[in-house]
């Protein structure tokens, strides 16, 4: 066998909650039978953005922000893969923003997980768009990704996990790969990763979380209520846990890709048709 | 049909129906956006071409949906020319404005149909030796069409004869035009034609007494008429492009268009992304899994790419884009064509990595330059620009493209047979060439890391001295590598002459046809354009420092040629720069007079 990149250690502090959510990816492709090989692992820019190195699979480390455009591309060029982005919330919420309400839009076929810790660890602590009382503007609200997701109407996995609970964790990222594996559209997990360096919540959110799937009235198949009661518990203080909403949608798959088999090889036969396609377009503009 | 009488107020005189013979025309028709002036240009366009007439065809819009001034100018000409003539030929104007705007430019023997429907003409503004031809376009369409939107097929009427075009062809070419028109929307299309047709006849222009005449020119091989935008697009796909993604922005959108209409049909993949950022990074994940993968964008959207194209030259990633240049900074002058994205082009973006901008000049160029601009960045896995200006939303009249002359170079890869004969993979290997091969998702035992942090062979991150400096020398190598593919100069005009003379882009043409007629008055200049702009051409930097004196013709304020030529080293006493940045192009006329008035003084 052909010797590729030996697989990275991560480089995380003693007690991060990214260990867990890297373990929970590796957890998920193990459980759903997923060829490394087959698989694109894209990480964006931040603590999270080294998650690539250490799966083993073709990893891509993106520019800031910009993993879920990347990765939607590769996953609209080659569906055949398994495409899995990840990144953090600076990355995913305030750099990457505005391409995150139009991934949602769009449901691409992919696994997209953030890691929440509510602050830029990298650059040593300052506030991120989901910190709760920020230092420098304490009046601002956090941001909450699952209230965006629930209310753009093509979204169809909705998941919200936290590290100290493993085994929610693996099965929500179990769900959300397979979900994508099916084709069903983009599975966005969000996991509450604390940074024990610079924001250490994990007391606070061990506290307040409300795991929706031990709630027998919450409904996470109906998008209004669903939406509704994440707005209450957030009016609470509390923090919405489990499997925030599934649904169904068409994915960008469906609607862009005409076929699907050997994407990338350039092929005699695509040749040829190109250019049987070309020679009639040419013959448009002759005068 | 009811042939109305009109109050002609000024009745053709017989001694100008001569039916002059014009080989060199130039038309201009003009009024509010709206009003059908493209339409006209698009309708001249067609019969001139079927004449064997070649046709450059250009137009000045402004930024709006609807509504403002818009002009649409062709030139007819026997040789293939990429500019207007000096002077407005004829002129159909729906508005005063238009006639205020074309005339200093009108010829003395110009023909100006005006639209008096909504008052007269002031004084002075047609030149008494041209022909001045009142016609209330808009009220007769209201009162015989029920609807205004109708006068341009009566301006066509009018004007097919005054250029001796015979009715029946007319007809057949308003037909063709308004193919997908049903027939109850054709109809009042076709009466306004004979209204237009019967007004003439009316003024006494008819048969063989038009104002001028347009005979037949010789066909020089199977020709087409295409934009620049539309051409690049083509050989993109041409070269195996399967994937584009853009935002919509002036000039640019054309080439997403064209490509949204055809790339489907041959299984590739349009997407509009929310914005530029997003644009490329699509397009950067297509190129991850070996598709070939382009974006496109003008100035303002490029600008925002700048990051993403610095990464890719960093990670190796191939990546094809367009910039459709226009009047910068920032929004600029959107509709405006300009050359001022060359600083940014070339030297763009933080820190140091390989990339290839390509500068073609006519549809041709265009079509090749989008095929080589796919093969070179699988080849040397970097980002490769196409640098449009005008070229990109003008047609022009050019030979027509050999399909199969497309050579398809997909670059270095690793195949699974490949893979058998090696012990390790190392996606970012240091070779002689600088070039790794590359492998692609779905390949077993060739998984890699891609990052445009500064790695290792491995493509782990690592900021090791002595690494960066292997890693940057292997990346800058490629570019040594691929240098032979890169586009040369073309050159032209006497060798022996002291004075050159250097323009990019669509600047090359207008410049051969200057000094063709400069060379008819006894003056003869060297001329040199560059077709790549980075990396910097030597043999330009060579041209420059062979001659005594330089002119160094381009659309920028800020002299960004000359200043890029300057930088490799050419010697900033030989370059006399001309500049223009007033949003227009240059005619050949402009050309002369402002080397002429610099060489007078020299």
């Amino acid at each position: 066998m052909t010797k590729t990149y030996a697989i990275g250690h991560p480089i995380w502090c003693a007690g991060c909650g990214h260990f867990g959510v890297q373990g929970a990816i590796q957890h998920a492709m193990d459980q759903a039978g997923i060829k490394l090989h087959e698989t694109l692992v894209l990480a964006g820019i931040g603590c999270s953005g080294t998650v690539q190195n250490n799966v083993g699979a073709y990893g891509y480390h993106s520019m800031h922000g910009r993993v879920l455009p990347t990765a939607i591309g590769a996953s609209l060029a080659n569906p055949e893969l398994t495409i899995i982005a990840a990144g953090g919330d600076g990355d995913g919420y305030a750099i990457g923003g505005g391409h995150l309400m139009h991934g949602l839009k769009r449901n691409a076929n992919l696994l997209y997980v953030i890691m929440n810790n509510g602050v830029y660890g990298l650059t040593k602590g300052q506030d991120s768009p989901t910190k709760e009382v920020p230092i420098a503007a304490p009046e601002e609200n956090a941001l909450d990704a699952m209230l965006l997701g629930l209310s753009i109407q093509s979204t169809t996995f909705l998941a919200r996990g936290i590290t100290t609970r493993s085994e929610q964790v693996n099965k929500l990222m179990l769900a959300g790969l397979q979900h994508s594996r099916a084709g069903k559209g983009m599975a966005f997990v969000e996991i509450l990763s604390p940074c024990v360096t610079y924001n250490d919540t994990y007391p606070q959110w061990m506290n307040k979380v409300h795991d929706v799937d031990a709630d027998p009235d919450y409904d996470n198949t109906h998008r209004g209520k669903a939406f509704a009661a994440n707005f209450d518990l957030i009016q609470q203080s509390r923090i919405p846990i489990g499997l925030i909403y599934t649904g169904e949608h068409a994915s960008l798959q469906s609607s862009m890709v005409g076929e699907i088999s050997a994407f990338h090889a350039l092929d005699e036969a695509h040749s040829a048709r190109v250019s049987q396609h070309l020679e009639k377009v040419v013959a448009h503009y002759v005068v | 049909m009811s042939v109305a009488t009109y109050d002609i107020s000024a009745m053709v005189s017989k001694d100008l129906l001569q039916g002059k013979v014009r080989k060199d025309i130039t038309f201009m028709v003009a009024g509010q956006g709206g009003d059908g002036s493209l339409t006209i240009i698009a309708l001249l366009s067609k019969v001139l071409l079927q004449r064997g007439y070649s046709i450059y065809r250009t137009s000045n819009i402004a930024s709006r949906i609807k509504g403002g001034h818009a002009a649409a100018f062709m030139r007819a000409t026997s040789e293939s020319r990429s500019c207007l003539g000096d002077r407005i030929d004829i002129l159909v104007a729906f508005d005063i404005e238009a006639v205020q705007k074309a005339s200093a430019k009108l010829a003395d023997d110009c023909v100006v149909v005006f639209d008096s429907s909504r008052g007269t003409l002031p004084p002075g503004l047609v030149p008494d030796t041209g022909l001045f031809i009142p016609v209330p376009f808009s009220r007769l369409a209201v009162r015989d069409l029920r609807r205004d939107l109708f006068k341009n097929s009566l301006g066509f009427g009018l004007l097919g004869r005054i250029i001796g075009l015979p009715d029946e062809e007319a007809e057949a070419c308003l037909r063709q035009q308004f193919k997908k028109l049903s027939a109850t929307q054709l109809e009042p299309n076709l009466r306004a034609l004979k209204e237009g047709q019967a007004f003439a006849e009316n003024a006494g222009i008819a048969g063989s007494q038009s104002i001028l005449t347009l005979p037949e020119q010789a066909k020089q091989g199977e020709r087409m008429f295409i934009s620049g935008n539309h051409a690049v697009a083509m050989g993109f796909m041409a070269a195996g492009g399967r994937f584009f993604a853009g935002y919509p922005i002036t000039p640019a959108t054309d080439v997403m268009n064209f490509l949204a209409q055809h790339l489907p049909a041959v299984g590739g993949v349009v997407m509009q992304a929310e914005d530029e950022l997003a644009a490329i990074n699509v397009v950067i994940g297509a190129a991850l899994t070996g598709v070939r993968a382009m974006t496109g964008s003008s100035g303002p959207g490029v600008a925002l790419m700048q990051e993403s194209i610095g990464h890719c030259g960093s990670a190796e990633i191939p990546l094809v884009i367009i910039d459709c240049q226009r009047s910068g900074p920032s929004t600029g002058m959107p509709t405006k064509p300009e050359q001022s994205d060359i600083n940014m082009l070339t030297r763009g973006g933080n820190g140091d990595y390989p990339h290839i901008v390509l500068a073609p000049g006519d549809p041709v160029e265009c079509f090749h330059a989008g095929v080589l601009a796919t093969n070179l960045a699988s080849r040397a896995q970097c980002p490769v620009i196409v640098a449009l200006d005008a070229v990109c939303h003008d047609d022009f009249t050019v030979p027509k493209f050999d399909l199969d002359a497309v050579v398809i170079d997909m670059g270095k890869r690793v195949t699974e047979s490949d893979l058998n004969q090696m012990e390790q993979y190392r996606r970012y290997e240091i070779t002689d060439d600088g070039i790794s091969a590359m492998s692609f998702p779905g390949t077993p035992n060739a998984m890699n890391l891609v990052t445009g942090n500064e790695r290792d062979e491995w493509g782990r991150v690592t900021t090791e001295p002595g690494n960066r400096v292997r890693m940057m020398d292997k990346r800058t190598r490629k570019l040594a590598t691929v240098k032979p593919m890169l586009p040369k100069a073309v050159e032209w005009g006497d060798a022996t002459s002291p004075i050159g003379i250097i323009g990019v882009g669509i600047l090359g043409a207008v410049i051969a046809e200057a000094t063709e007629r400069l060379e008819q008055q006894g003056h003869r200049f060297h001329c040199h354009r560059p077709r790549t702009l980075w990396p910097v051409p030597q043999e330009s930097i060579d041209f420059i420092n062979s001659h005594e004196r330089v002119y160094i013709i381009e659309q920028s304020e800020g002299a960004q040629l000359a200043a890029l030529l300057r930088s490799e080293g050419a010697e900033p006493g030989r370059i006399v720069s001309i500049l223009r940045y007033d949003g227009l192009q240059y005619t050949a006329g402009e050309i002369m007079q402002e080397i002429l008035a610099r060489e007078t003084a020299a």
